[in-house]
C-alpha cells in the first residue's frame, strides 16, 4: 500500500512516514517533514464516499502539498491533530428535526433543529436535496451552507412527512 | 436610497435568517467606548463557536482596532480588542460549510483571533479579510456604512435567489389590480355581466318549481283551467328562454371584456417591464439569469392575464354564488336549506386539503422530472463523449430508470385526483340523498310542495362549480402572486445609472478621456479599480494590458458608463461623465468585443443596428472597410442573409467583421476594442486587424488585448494590475524596463511563439 503520493510542489514535498502534523500556539496547523515546515489546511478528497481516507494538505494559496491516503499511517499525535482539523474543515450542519418547510416565490424556507442549534435557511425551488453515496441526504442553501440528514428514519413523524416530497 | 436598501436588507435578514439584522446597539456602544469613541467601520457575525456550535460572536473593525465579542452567560458581552497594527497575517481556511479566519501576530504569540463561521457570513467576513489584507499591503480601505455592508452581505444570496423578498401577498394583489384602473369601464361591464350570469342562473330552478306548484298541479287538480294554465306555462317557458338568452349574452360580454382586458393589462405589464429592463444597469443583468428574465416578460405576464381575466371574477362571483344559493335555499325551506348548506364549508376545506396533498405530489413529480431532464441536458450536448466512451447502454438504462420513476410518481397523482373527485361528488350526492331522506316524508305528508322540492334539487346541482373554484382559490392566488412578485421585482429595481437633472450634451464629442483618482468596486468594500489616473488626448490609441482579473474590462466599462465610479471622477472632454447625457454620449461610443453579438435578422439589419437610416452605399462602404463585403456577397442572400440567434450561421471571424462594419457605420468618437481578435485564427486575425486599423483612425481608442502584437499601433500602453496602473508608456519604453510587468509578458509570449 502506498500511503502518500508526492504532490506537484516545486518548493519541497511532504511525504510519510516522516510527515508530522502539529497544532501550534499560533492556532495554525503545521506540516513538518524533517527540517521543512509550513502551515497547511486540510481537505477531504471524498467527503461523502470515503471520508476517512485521502486527505489533501494545502498551502496558503490552496495548492496541494501532500496527499494523505491513510491517516492511520501517521503517528498518533499527528493523527489526533488531523482529526481535529478535519472537524473544522468537514463541518456541516446536521439536521435532527424539521419544523417547517414553507414555499415562497422562487425559494423554500426551512426551519430546522440541527445538532449545532436551531437554524432557518433557504433553498432555491429547483434545488433538490442530494442523495449521498454513503446514505443520507445533503441540502445546500442559497448561501452555500450544507445540511446533512444522516438517517431519515430516525427523524420524527412530522419531519419525515415534511421531507417526504424531497426524498425517495 | 441607501437607507431604504439597508432597511430592506435588514428586513430580509430578520425575516429569513435567525440572526440579528445589525450589530447590537449595546455592543457597538461598548466597543466604540473601549476604542476611545472611534467608530465601528465594518463588522461580521462569527456564527460558530470553538466547538462548532451555532453562536452569536461578533468581529468588528475600527480605524485602529479589531474587537471580538462573545455573549456572556450572565448577559452583556465579553469584548476583546487589539490593535490592527499587531496583525501580521490574515489566514482563511475554507471548509465544506464553515470556514476559519485567523488574525495572526508574530510567530511566537498565539493567534490574535480565530473566527469560525458558516458560509452565510462569508461575504461579510471576506469584506473584513479584504480590508485587513489591504492594510498589510499599506493601503487603507474605508467602508461606506457598516450596517449596510453587513445586511447586504447576509441578504445578498437570498436576494439573488428570490425575485422579491419580504413582499406582502395582499399588497401585491392590490398593486396588480391597480393595473385595471385605465380599463375601469371594461371592468364594470365585465363584472356586471358576470353578476348578471350569477343572478339569472338562479331563475330557471325557481321557474321550474313555480310551474309545478302554480300551473301543473293546479291544472291536474282541476283548480286551474287548461287554457289559463297553458298561458302561464308559455309565459314561464318564454321567460326561461329569455333568461338563457340573457345568461349567454352576459357570458359572451363577460368573457370578451375580461379576456381582452386581461390581455391589455398583460400588454401594459410587458411593455413596462421591457422598457424598464432597457434602463437597468449591466450589474442587474449579471445578477439575473437570461431565462428567468424572459420568463417574467412572457409566461409570468401570461399567467397574470389568466388571473385578471378569469381568476378575479371567478373567485369573487363564486363566493357571491355560494352566499346567494345558501340564502335562496334557506328561504325556500330553511330545514332542507341547512342540510344542504352546512356541509359546503367542509367541502371547500376538503378541496383545500386535497390541493395541499396534490401540491406535495407535484413537488415529488417535479423533482423526478428534473432528474429526467438532467439526463437529457447531460447527454444530448455530450453525445460525442457518450459515443466515444461507448456508454450508450448505460445512458439508456439511466434514462429508463428515471423515466419509469417519474411515470410512477405522476400516476400516483392520477390515482389521487381520480379518487378524490368522485369521492367528493359522492359526498355532495350524499347531501342530496340526505335532502331526499328528510324531504320524502314531508312530500308525502304534503308539508313540502313538489315545486319547491324540484327547485331545491336544481339549486343543489349549482353548488359544485363554486365550491371547486373557492377550494382552488389558494392555489390561484399563489400562482398569481408568484408571477406578480417576479414582474414587480424587475419594475422595482432602480437603474444605477441615472442622468443628472440637466445633462450636458457634448456636441461634438472630441474624445478626451481623463481618469482622476478613480476608484470603483462592484460592492461597497472591495475595490476593483484603485486610485487610477490618466489622461488620453482625442485620437490617441491606448492599449490596456495586464493579467486577467486586473481591471482592464472594468476600465472600459467605466468609460462607457455602464457603472458609476465609487471615488474620483472620469471626465469626457473635461466634463464629469455623470453630468453628461448618457444616451447621447453612448451613441458616440463604439464597441467591438471578443464575442461579437449579432441579433436575429439580416446582415444588413445588423450592420445598420446603430444607424437604421444609413444608406446602402454607406453600409457597403463600412462592410468594405471591415473586410466583410466580400464574404457577405458570397452568402446566397448577400446582405439580406438572415443570421441566426447570436449570429450562429456565421463563423467567429465573419461575425467579428460584421460587428466591425457596424462600429464603422456608427462612426463613434471613442472606440473600445475588447479582445477583438483573440478567438480567431492567424489569417482571420490579419483580416480583422486590417479592418481595425481602418476603424481606429481619427478616434480615441481603448484596446484590450492579450496578444501584445495587436497593440503595435498604440500610442501608449497602460499596464493594469490589481486595479492599478503599474506601468505606462510606449511599447519601446516599457520594453526597456528589464523587470517590468510588460517586459515579462512580452518575453513570455515570444517564448511561446518560438516554442510553437
Amino acid at each position: 500500500m502506498k500511503p502518500t503520493v508526492y504532490a506537484p510542489c516545486v518548493e519541497y514535498e511532504l511525504a510519510q512516514p516522516q510527515l508530522r502534523l502539529e497544532h501550534r500556539i499560533d492556532g495554525q496547523l503545521w506540516a513538518v517533514k524533517e527540517d521543512h515546515e509550513r502551515t497547511v489546511s486540510v481537505r477531504r478528497c471524498f467527503p461523502w464516499s470515503e471520508p476517512a481516507r485521502f486527505v489533501s494538505l494545502r498551502d496558503k494559496d490552496d495548492k496541494e502539498v501532500a496527499l494523505i491516503r491513510q491517516p492511520e499511517s501517521l503517528d498518533e499525535a499527528s493523527r489526533e491533530v488531523l482529526e481535529r482539523a478535519l472537524v473544522e474543515a468537514g463541518f456541516v450542519l446536521h439536521i435532527v428535526q424539521i419544523y417547517e418547510v414553507e414555499e415562497e416565490v422562487e425559494i423554500r424556507t426551512w426551519k430546522v433543529e440541527t445538532m449545532q442549534g436551531p437554524r432557518t435557511f433557504q433553498t432555491r425551488l429547483d434545488d433538490w436535496p442530494r442523495e449521498l453515496p454513503g446514505g443520507g441526504l445533503l441540502i445546500r442553501d442559497v448561501a452555500g451552507d450544507l445540511y446533512h440528514i444522516a438517517d431519515r428514519d430516525a427523524l420524527d413523524d412530522k419531519s419525515k412527512r415534511l421531507l417526504w416530497a424531497f426524498a425517495d | 436610497m441607501t437607507t431604504q436598501i439597508n432597511n430592506r436588507d435588514q428586513e430580509i435578514v430578520s425575516r429569513y435568517t435567525d440572526q440579528p439584522g445589525r450589530l447590537p446597539a449595546d455592543l457597538r456602544a461598548e466597543i466604540e467606548a473601549s476604542w476611545g469613541n472611534q467608530p465601528v467601520q465594518l463588522y461580521a457575525l462569527a456564527d460558530l463557536d470553538a466547538s462548532m456550535r451555532l453562536a452569536d460572536h461578533w468581529v468588528a473593525l475600527g480605524p485602529d482596532h479589531v474587537a471580538v465579542a462573545r455573549p456572556k452567560a450572565s448577559g452583556g458581552w465579553d469584548v476583546y480588542s487589539f490593535d490592527r497594527a499587531r496583525i501580521r497575517q490574515v489566514r482563511n481556511a475554507p471548509g465544506l460549510s464553515g470556514s476559519v479566519l485567523s488574525f495572526l501576530g508574530t510567530a511566537d504569540e498565539p493567534a490574535l483571533a480565530v473566527l469560525r463561521y458558516t458560509h452565510r457570513q462569508r461575504r461579510a467576513m471576506e469584506n473584513i479579510r479584504f480590508v485587513l489584507r489591504e492594510q498589510l499591503e499599506g493601503r487603507a480601505v474605508e467602508s461606506d456604512d457598516s450596517d449596510v455592508e453587513y445586511a447586504e452581505s447576509v441578504a445578498g444570496p437570498i436576494k439573488e435567489a428570490q425575485a422579491l423578498v419580504a413582499g406582502n401577498r395582499m399588497a401585491v394583489i392590490w398593486r396588480l389590480l391597480g393595473y385595471l384602473k385605465p380599463y375601469r369601464r371594461r371592468v364594470y361591464v365585465g363584472m356586471s355581466a358576470a353578476a348578471m350570469i350569477t343572478l339569472v342562473s338562479l331563475v330557471p330552478p325557481y321557474l321550474a318549481g313555480y310551474l309545478i306548484d302554480r300551473v301543473v298541479r293546479p291544472v291536474q287538480d282541476g283548480t286551474l283551467t287548461v287554457g289559463a294554465g297553458a298561458t302561464v306555462a308559455w309565459i314561464a317557458v318564454t321567460a326561461m328562454a329569455l333568461v338563457y338568452l340573457v345568461r349567454q349574452a352576459s357570458a359572451m360580454v363577460r368573457l370578451r371584456m375580461m379576456s381582452v382586458l386581461g390581455e391589455f393589462v398583460a400588454r401594459d405589464l410587458r411593455r413596462e417591464l421591457y422598457e424598464h429592463l432597457q434602463t437597468l444597469s449591466l450589474s442587474f443583468f449579471s445578477r439575473k439569469k437570461t431565462g428567468s428574465l424572459i420568463t417574467r416578460v412572457s409566461s409570468d405576464t401570461d399567467r397574470l392575464w389568466e388571473f385578471l381575466a378569469f381568476g378575479v371574477v371567478d373567485v369573487s362571483l363564486s363566493a357571491v354564488m355560494l352566499i346567494g344559493l345558501g340564502t335562496v335555499l334557506i328561504s325556500l325551506d330553511w330545514k332542507l336549506g341547512l342540510i344542504m348548506t352546512i356541509p359546503v364549508p367542509v367541502f371547500c376545506w376538503m378541496i383545500f386539503l386535497h390541493g395541499d396533498r396534490i401540491s406535495r405530489l407535484f413537488l415529488r413529480a417535479w423533482r423526478k422530472w428534473s432528474r429526467v431532464t438532467d439526463v437529457l441536458s447531460d447527454t444530448i450536448p455530450g453525445m460525442r463523449v457518450v459515443k466515444a466512451f461507448n456508454q450508450e447502454d448505460r445512458e439508456k438504462a439511466r434514462f429508463n430508470d428515471r423515466n419509469v420513476d417519474v411515470t410512477g410518481e405522476i400516476n400516483r397523482i392520477h390515482y389521487t385526483w381520480t379518487t378524490f373527485w368522485p369521492a367528493l361528488m359522492l359526498a355532495v350526492h350524499a347531501t342530496t340523498v340526505a335532502v331526499w331522506v328528510f324531504a320524502v316524508p314531508r312530500l308525502l305528508g304534503s308539508t313540502l310542495s313538489a315545486g319547491v322540492f324540484v327547485s331545491f334539487l336544481l339549486y343543489t346541482t349549482m353548488f359544485i362549480a363554486p365550491i371547486e373554484i373557492i377550494g382552488q382559490m389558494a392555489r390561484t392566488m399563489n400562482r398569481a402572486t408568484s408571477s406578480a412578485h417576479r414582474v414587480f421585482e424587475v419594475l422595482d429595481t432602480e437603474p444605477e445609472i441615472v442622468d443628472a437633472p440637466d445633462p450636458v450634451r457634448l456636441e461634438p464629442v472630441h474624445g478626451r478621456v481623463t481618469f482622476d483618482n478613480v476608484t470603483f468596486g462592484y460592492d461597497g468594500v472591495r475595490q476593483v479599480i484603485r486610485g487610477m489616473s490618466f489622461d488620453v488626448a482625442p485620437g490617441d490609441m491606448i492599449g490596456l494590458v495586464g493579467p486577467s482579473g486586473g481591471g482592464k474590462t472594468t476600465v472600459v466599462n467605466l468609460i462607457a458608463r455602464f457603472y458609476d465610479v465609487t471615488g474620483g471622477v472620469i471626465r469626457i472632454d473635461g466634463i464629469d461623465i455623470r453630468l453628461i447625457d448618457t444616451g447621447h454620449y453612448r451613441r458616440q461610443i463604439g464597441m467591438v468585443l471578443q464575442d461579437p453579438y449579432l441579433f436575429h435578422g439580416t446582415v444588413l439589419e445588423n450592420i445598420r443596428y446603430g444607424l437604421p437610416q444609413a444608406k446602402l452605399e454607406e453600409v457597403v462602404d463600412a462592410a468594405n472597410a471591415a473586410n466583410a463585403h466580400d464574404f457577405i456577397c458570397r452568402l446566397s442572400h448577400g446582405y439580406d442573409t438572415v443570421v441566426g440567434e447570436r449570429g450562429q450561421t456565421l463563423s467567429g471571424g465573419e461575425r467579428q467583421r460584421v460587428s466591425i462594419a457596424r462600429a464603422i457605420l456608427h462612426d463613434p468618437r471613442i472606440l473600445i476594442l475588447d479582445e477583438a481578435t483573440s478567438s480567431v485564427d492567424t489569417e482571420t486575425e490579419r483580416n480583422i486587424q486590417e479592418a481595425l486599423d481602418r476603424l481606429i483612425s481619427g478616434r480615441t481608442v481603448f484596446a484590450i488585448a492579450h496578444r501584445l502584437s495587436t497593440l503595435r499601433r498604440a500610442s501608449r500602453l497602460l499596464v493594469v494590475k490589481n486595479g492599478r496602473i503599474v506601468e505606462l508608456g510606449t511599447h519601446s519604453e516599457l520594453l526597456a524596463k528589464p523587470d517590468g510587468v510588460y517586459r515579462r509578458l512580452y518575453d513570455m509570449q515570444r517564448e511561446l511563439q518560438v516554442g510553437a
